[in-house]
């Protein structure tokens, strides 16, 4: 009998040491454990994230100059179905067919599985014992916090309910962890305060990032070291986190925390975000700088980048459809009209980025730069200086004539004359010759609560209502709680 | 007995005799009954003392025994205890010892792979069969004939792929215990049973391809009692399968084969002939033109002239004959045999081949296997080598583009060749071109699949006492598969395809590594000739790695030159497959078995498993189980009445798990973005997500049942009842999108199944010793299961079943995970030809409300089994068996989808005659169908469910065993022959198309059976 107990103890031996034995790591997938058992597998994470971001459901295309430009009104859109296909439908606000209905649901699934990627992140930035190396933990933990709130902040945007109005209706859940169980939707005002809560750690985690002191560092090494500080304007930096929470506190209606913020970023740009040299627009009319790039304080970095273009606003695209502005309205109001719309075909953002085909002009911003390889062929652009100048303007005070000043320090730079005087229409006409393509004229116009400018004929243009600034929740975010 | 069965060897006590007592020395040799051989090991003991020995290698023993009357036992394990009285006198008496082996005492084993035990003193639910039972009922694999055989062993018909005898089925044991969803997901079919061959576990692959004549017995285990030993691995059931060892003697050869011919069963297909169709399509539509345009009606008037005509002249091709073909199977297997006790061995080889009903559809296996056994003293050493090779070859055109085509159509063209298109449309025309199954038949396509791999399975077992015995186990296999398909660049699915792209030529490679290792300690004691205690413990640990990986490659130029060297690149964006897995199990396990007096049954089973697919938190998994059972015919108030030979009623509990699931289950992994990289080198993101916290499902068995014979053994019956809960149940549960994922494997609500299975076996002529006896069988099996606590967790499964076409499976608390929902109808109104639909509340409506959706059926029969008889008389046998089904429902989905609801597409493949008769029209309104339409669409209603009753004539079978003398005079030794045939008719209630991509096949099948 002694020598049962001896191998039933011999095999309960066995059995607690292989554990270890059972241990099973993929092969042919990354393991969580493998992947994130060093400072590499983090910042090869965050990276993922920042290069999904360029997915054509979001920033490569739908949230940048496709869908939410469409709804911006930005585009003549015709009604042939056979060159539009379902284009109209958009630029009617139905939102409600089957088309548009699934294209939303893609774009939230996919803002959403990138949030799951933050929240990953940042859960095994958590509990991981990996050792980083000098500001990096926080510089990677800072710029997921900021992506995660980035995206919310989007996804709000666009499916929450206008926020001057609404604030404290059912908008989006705020996902912070990974949990089996869906989260419950939030208010827009608890979402708000979650996004902000999030850009605020980030800035005080991203208080030493080197853009502070070193710049945009663009001189990366090319001997194959870690480029991981480099390039800070293509990742969410210092700056960016406290543009977009420029950009988030007006949405929010924090006038005030607006115009700190963009002010602060409007100070510090001169050494990091210098206005573009005008030897790079004038001086070279073949081959200008056409999105400003030294001006961007955050954009994405798309190899393909030229396929927007390509795909949306090139005129060779014809009997295809191409996206453009209407007529009338540039030549009237957005580059024309003189001091009633600060319209000027001066503009260096007329010069640059429209070019006649035929009777129409055509948009260029993301046509190539003649040198290939330079980042700057790359970049779409997320947050940019013009727009802090903006919001300083907006929100100085009550009275938006008192930002004046704002406007006309960013007309300076951009080669037209002062204005005598600001209201909102002029300011929404600078918006667009600033910001035109680069996704944010909806939220604009969803934030103000005013019709959006489509056309110079006021009938034309849709009238603000809860039901063209609301995207319905997906079908599928709704069916399966 | 029970101590015979475990008094495999003595341990020898050194003799020690009073030195007063006079002692005499008995010296002889112990040989076998059967073949004269001399018995090595058998123990030798005088009445219960302990003195004793054991014969040696020769057979021989000396035994020193006191000089007085004194019983001498001879005793070995699977002989019948020899005793025999000295009286002094009689020591010569001794010097030969003559014993058989005890074939009764074999044949009421259970074997469970991990243990044996005795029938009688075994508390769980099980059945076992022997080779001969096997071999009666069919000889296609034993599965086949297990399904016969036993009516809790399931193979689900596939209505899909038919009789294909490539396709491994879907098998289950006492019903489904997984939801839908799980299979898709994983990729293994949750519902599987576990399959153990010679104490190893194998897949399903290779116990279909396992020649059936190297089987010696298949054991079904059902119950927890029986299972529980199988822990994580058990909650499905678990079939054992033991094949033969070598028999000793001299050298002795068998030869075994089987001959079959299969022939496609097309009874189900009823499909229009040329007039038929031309005038259903002429009656939906097709030939009237909608556009207004008059050169159109034109176009189209001469397109039905054009085809009238061709009917006219006789034209009514038959186009399912095309594809079919008298399939022959032939299938041999050769064994050589012998060696004595210490050392025997076996040879064998085993080829089959088998020819599906359609045309290049094979199956040919090869397969040689080598054991030895060697036994000196306490040692036994054995070892399984088998080698096995396979070579498949699958049709490329699918059945159901035969039966879509138009009988107007004539198979070849004025010069006998064979056209692209059996109709293209002119320049201009918007209509879509008729490919022709002919043309995509007669190109060089293939689909081949050849495999080759090895296992080895060594045991060595020590016998270190009469009641203890250590065991160690060691298996090996490896399996390398290889799939090849290539498409000419003449297929039609190339015409619209560059000139550079055409062919496609895709090959996947498939390796399988898996070891398992075993070690166990046996004991087995009777104590004071009424306890019998058993017990086993033991450890294991297994390890399966799969690989697989392939590519593919295009741009051909030629149809006959098919090497994937010609082709021309990879398709663009293409990219090489690689997938690989590993899984690993640790277990330790013991039983424990305790019987009273052979009247009172007591088995406890505990296993803890350790399973790398088990996340770090879950890693190990308790099952237990406990049993009982009380052998009412050996208490002493029965003992007076010979008439039952067997009562017993026992019953079990326990939990065992199911571990068919994927093998990174637990983990989240991640791949790169592959699309792109930037400045800051490659991105990773998420690619799946694990959740480490999903528990396993469970399920809590429970079964009490009885097994009995009487009436002189004329007379078995076995009932069993069974209930079982599953909880927590794991299914893929879609999310909503803002979790970041879209669905997730989740843990939610439970399934309870109850049900019962019967066994019921009378001869009313039982002549045994004459070999003479007629029985007639009947088992019926019963199950139903519903859910509950699943809430909405299932709510988009729902929904999507309402919307589409034809899904009529629901979860919903108190549902039947079998039952079909659709909404009532009152049939077709006769007045206006609308369907009439009952609402939820019994008001009746022409509008459909898929909201209006009930229970209308189950596709769950209230009983199903088998009855069949079967008469021996001397050495011919003659029996068959049929298989019936009463009391379910089946949605018919050929009356839905190839009666109603034919497309604007569908229009122009051939249809069910019920598409033209049978329908509505002024003229025959009192229609169970809707009018003639294209454009109608036809909702899911009751119309379509209909009763699901049948008979199927599964297998008649005719043997005969040559009489010694006559084989004798052929020359062997021994000789039989069996005549089989299987599925033979099948009548049933309801018409639906069966065999969709493949069709079934009736076969009979000569085995022929001759040792040497």
């Amino acid at each position: 009998m002694r020598r049962i107990f001896t191998y039933i103890a011999a095999s309960v031996l066995l059995l607690t040491s292989c554990d270890a034995w059972l241990d099973v790591k993929p092969y042919d997938k990354m393991s969580q454990d493998e992947l994130l058992s060093d400072e590499e597998g983090f910042i090869k994470l965050l990276n993922g994230i920042y290069i999904e971001l360029n997915s054509d459901m979001l920033y490569g295309g739908a949230l940048s100059v496709e869908m939410i430009e469409i709804m911006g009104g930005a585009y003549v859109i015709g009604t042939d179905n056979a060159v539009w296909g379902n284009y109209s439908d958009l630029a009617s606000y139905q939102y409600g067919t089957e088309y548009w209905r699934s294209r939303f649901n893609e774009t939230w699934n996919k803002a959403y599985s990138l949030i799951l990627n933050c929240n990953l992140l940042l859960e095994n930035l958590e509990t991981t014992g990996v050792a980083f190396t000098g500001q990096n933990y926080k510089v990677i933990k800072g710029e997921a916090l900021a992506l995660r709130a980035m995206l919310h902040f989007d996804m709000l945007r666009l499916f929450g309910p206008v926020f001057s109005r609404n604030a404290d209706l059912p908008a989006i859940p705020y996902y912070k962890a990974y949990t089996i169980v869906p989260n419950a939707q939030m208010t827009a005002r608890e979402a708000a305060e979650e996004i902000t809560n999030d850009l605020l750690e980030a800035r005080i985690l991203l208080a030493n990032d080197p853009v502070r002191t070193e710049g945009t560092r663009l001189d990366a090494p090319t001997d194959g070291s870690s480029t991981f500080m480099y390039y800070r304007n293509l990742r969410l930096n210092y700056y960016a986190v406290t543009a977009l929470l420029a950009r988030s506190s007006l949405y929010f209606g924090d006038s005030k925390a607006a115009y700190e913020y963009s002010t602060e970023v409007i100070k510090a740009a001169e050494t990091v975000f210098p206005f573009v040299d005008r030897s790079l627009v004038t001086g070279s009319p073949a081959d200008p700088d056409r999105i400003f790039s030294s001006e961007v304080i955050f954009a994405l970095s798309h190899t393909q980048r030229n396929k927007l273009f390509k795909n949306y606003f090139d005129p060779s695209r014809i009997p295809n459809y191409v996206f453009r502005m209407d007529n009338d309205l540039m030549s009237s109001k957005v580059f024309g009209g003189g001091s009633l719309t600060g319209g000027n075909q001066d503009d260096y953002r007329y010069r640059v980025n429209w070019v006649a085909t035929g009777a129409n002009r055509y948009f260029y911003k993301y046509s190539d730069m003649v040198e290939t390889g330079n980042i700057r062929n790359t970049m779409i652009p997320m947050l940019r200086l013009g727009e802090m100048y903006l919001i300083a303007a907006e929100s100085r005070s009550e009275d938006i004539g008192a930002g004046l000043a704002y406007v006309n320090m960013l007309r300076e730079k951009r080669g037209v004359g002062n204005l005598q005087q600001l209201d909102r229409q002029i300011l929404q006409y600078e918006y667009i010759r600033e910001l035109y393509g680069e996704g944010q004229l909806f939220y604009m116009y969803k934030r103000m609560f005013s019709p959006v400018l489509f056309s110079t004929i006021d009938s034309k243009n849709p009238q603000p209502s809860d039901a063209i600034f609301t995207v319905p929740l997906p079908d599928t975010e709704t069916e399966n709680r | 007995m029970m101590r015979r069965l475990l008094n495999i060897l003595f341990f020898l006590i050194p003799l020690t005799l009073h030195a007063q007592e006079a002692t005499v020395v008995l010296k002889g040799k112990v040989v076998d009954s059967a073949d004269g051989y001399p018995l090595i090991g058998v123990a030798v003991y005088v009445d219960d003392s302990k003195t004793g020995t054991m014969t040696d290698v020769d057979g021989a023993y000396e035994l020193r025994i006191p000089q007085r009357k004194c019983e001498v036992t001879f005793s070995y394990m699977g002989y019948d205890e020899e005793i025999r009285l000295y009286n002094t006198k009689n020591a010569s008496s001794f010097s030969k010892i003559v014993m058989s082996m005890n074939a009764e005492q074999l044949a009421d084993v259970v074997v469970t792979g991990v243990y044996e035990r005795k029938k009688e003193s075994f508390t769980g639910a099980s059945a076992t069969f022997k080779t001969d039972e096997l071999k009666a009922v069919g000889s296609t694999n034993v599965l086949q004939s297990l399904k016969t055989l036993d009516p809790s062993f399931k193979m689900m018909e596939s209505t899909q792929f038919g009789s294909n005898p490539n396709m491994m089925p879907d098998i289950e044991i006492r019903g489904k215990t997984s939801v839908a969803g799980l299979k898709e997901e994983y990729g293994t079919d949750p519902n599987q049973p576990l399959f153990i061959l010679d104490g190893f576990e194998t897949t399903l692959e290779t116990i279909m391809n396992l020649n059936m004549n190297r089987v010696a017995s298949v054991t079904i285990l059902k119950d927890a009692a029986s299972t529980a030993i199988y822990g994580s691995k058990a909650s499905n059931g678990v079939v054992v399968i033991e094949t033969k060892a070598p028999a000793r003697g001299r050298l002795q050869l068998s030869y075994k084969g089987d001959f079959g011919l299969s022939l496609a069963d097309l009874s189900d297909y009823n499909l229009m002939n040329a007039r038929e169709k031309l005038e259903f399509e002429s009656l939906a539509g097709v030939y009237k033109d909608h556009t207004g345009n008059p050169f159109a009606q034109i176009r189209l008037d001469n397109l039905y002239n054009e085809r009238l005509k061709e009917i006219e002249k006789g034209v009514d091709t038959y186009w399912l004959s095309e594809p079919i073909r008298s399939g022959f199977t032939h299938k041999h297997n050769i064994y050589a045999e012998g060696g004595e006790d210490k050392i025997r061995y076996g040879i064998g080889l085993s080829y089959g081949d088998v020819a599906g009903v359609m045309k290049d559809s094979d199956r040919q296996t090869l397969e040689g296997n080598v054991d030895l056994i060697y036994r000196s003293g306490k040692f036994q050493f054995s070892n399984k080598l088998s080698i096995n090779w396979l070579d498949v070859s699958n049709p490329v055109v699918s059945f159901a583009e035969y039966a879509y085509a138009n009988p107007y159509y004539r198979k070849y063209n004025a010069d006998g060749g064979i056209d692209r298109y059996l109709y293209y449309p002119e320049d201009g025309v918007d209509d879509y071109p008729v490919a022709n199954p002919l043309w995509n038949a007669h190109l060089n396509n293939w689909d081949k699949e050849s495999g080759f791999g090895f296992t080895n399975n060594f045991i060595f077992e020590w016998f270190l006492s009469e009641e203890f015995r250590l065991r160690a186990k060691f298996g090996l296999s490896k399996q390398d598969d290889s799939e090849q398909t290539r498409l000419s660049p003449l297929h039609t699915q190339f015409d619209d395809v560059g000139e550079t792209e055409k062919g496609l030529y895709s090959h996947t490679q498939i390796d399988e590594l898996s070891y398992e290792g075993d070690v166990a300690a046996t004991f087995g004691k009777l104590i004071a000739k009424k306890h019998m205690i058993n017990a086993v413990g033991g450890f294991n640990f297994s390890s399966l790695q799969r690989q697989v990986y392939g590519y593919s490659a295009n741009g051909f130029t030629d149809d006959r030159f098919d090497a994937p060297s010609f082709a021309n690149g990879y398709p663009s964006g293409g990219s090489p497959n690689y997938s690989q897995s590993l899984k690993r199990a640790a277990s330790f396990y013991v039983n424990g078995g305790y019987v009273y007096d052979d009247r009172y049954l007591m088995d406890f089973n505990y296993r803890l498993d350790g399973a790398s697919m088990f996340g770090t938190g879950n890693r190990f998994r308790n099952t237990w189980s406990v049993g009982t059972g009380w052998n009412v015919h050996k208490e002493p108030f029965m003992q007076n009445s010979d008439f039952f030979s067997l009562l017993k009623i026992r019953g079990s509990v326990g939990n065992p798990g199911n571990q068919n699931f994927s093998a990174y289950q637990a983990f989240s992994t991640y791949k790169f973005n592959g699309w792109m990289t930037n400045v800051f080198g490659t991105g990773v993101i998420l690619n799946a997500l694990g959740n480490t916290q999903l528990a396993w499902q469970e399920t809590v068995n429970y079964d009490i049942g009885t097994d009995l014979t009487f009436w002189g053994e004329r007379v078995n019956v076995t009932l069993d009842y069974y209930w079982k809960h599953t909880d927590p149940l794991l299914a893929v549960i879609t999310t909503p999108g803002s979790m970041g994922v879209t669905s997730v494997a989740m843990n939610a609500g439970s399934q309870k199944t109850q049900g019962w299975e019967t066994t019921f076996r009378i001869s009313p002529i039982y002549r045994p010793r004459e070999g003479i006896n007629w029985n007639i069988s009947f088992n019926a099996t019963s199950s139903r299961s519903v859910y509950a606590n699943i809430g909405d967790s299932f709510s988009a499964l729902n929904e999507s079943g309402k919307t589409s076409l034809a899904g009529t499976t629901r979860y919903y608390d108190g549902g039947s995970p079998t039952a079909i929902w659709a909404v009532r109808s009152a049939g077709i109104d006769p007045a206006t030809g609308k369907e009439l639909f009952i609402k939820k509340d019994g008001t009746y409506s022409f509008t459909y409300d898929v909201n209006d959706e009930v229970v209308v059926g189950d596709t769950q029969p209230k009983i199903e089994g088998l009855f069949g008889t079967m008469l021996y008389y001397k050495g011919l046998s003659v029996g068959c068996y049929f298989r019936y089904r009463w009391g379910g429902q089946v949605f018919n989905s050929s009356l839905f989808q190839k009666v109603e609801n034919i497309g604007t597409q569908d229009v122009y493949n051939n249809q069910d005659k019920r598409a033209l008769y049978d329908r509505w029209s002024e003229n025959n309104r009192e229609a169970y169908f809707k009018g003639i339409s294209m454009v109608q669409k036809t909702e899911k209603s009751s119309r379509f469910v209909m009763d699901d009753n049948s008979v199927v004539g599964e297998s008649f079978n005719l043997g005969y065993e040559f009489p010694d003398r006559v084989a004798r005079r052929m020359g062997v030794g021994a000789m039989n022959l069996q005549l089989t045939m299987t599925d033979v008719f099948r009548v049933s209630t309801v018409r639906v198309e069966r065999g969709i991509d493949y069709p079934f096949a009736r076969s009979v099948t000569m085995s022929l059976g001759i040792t040497f």
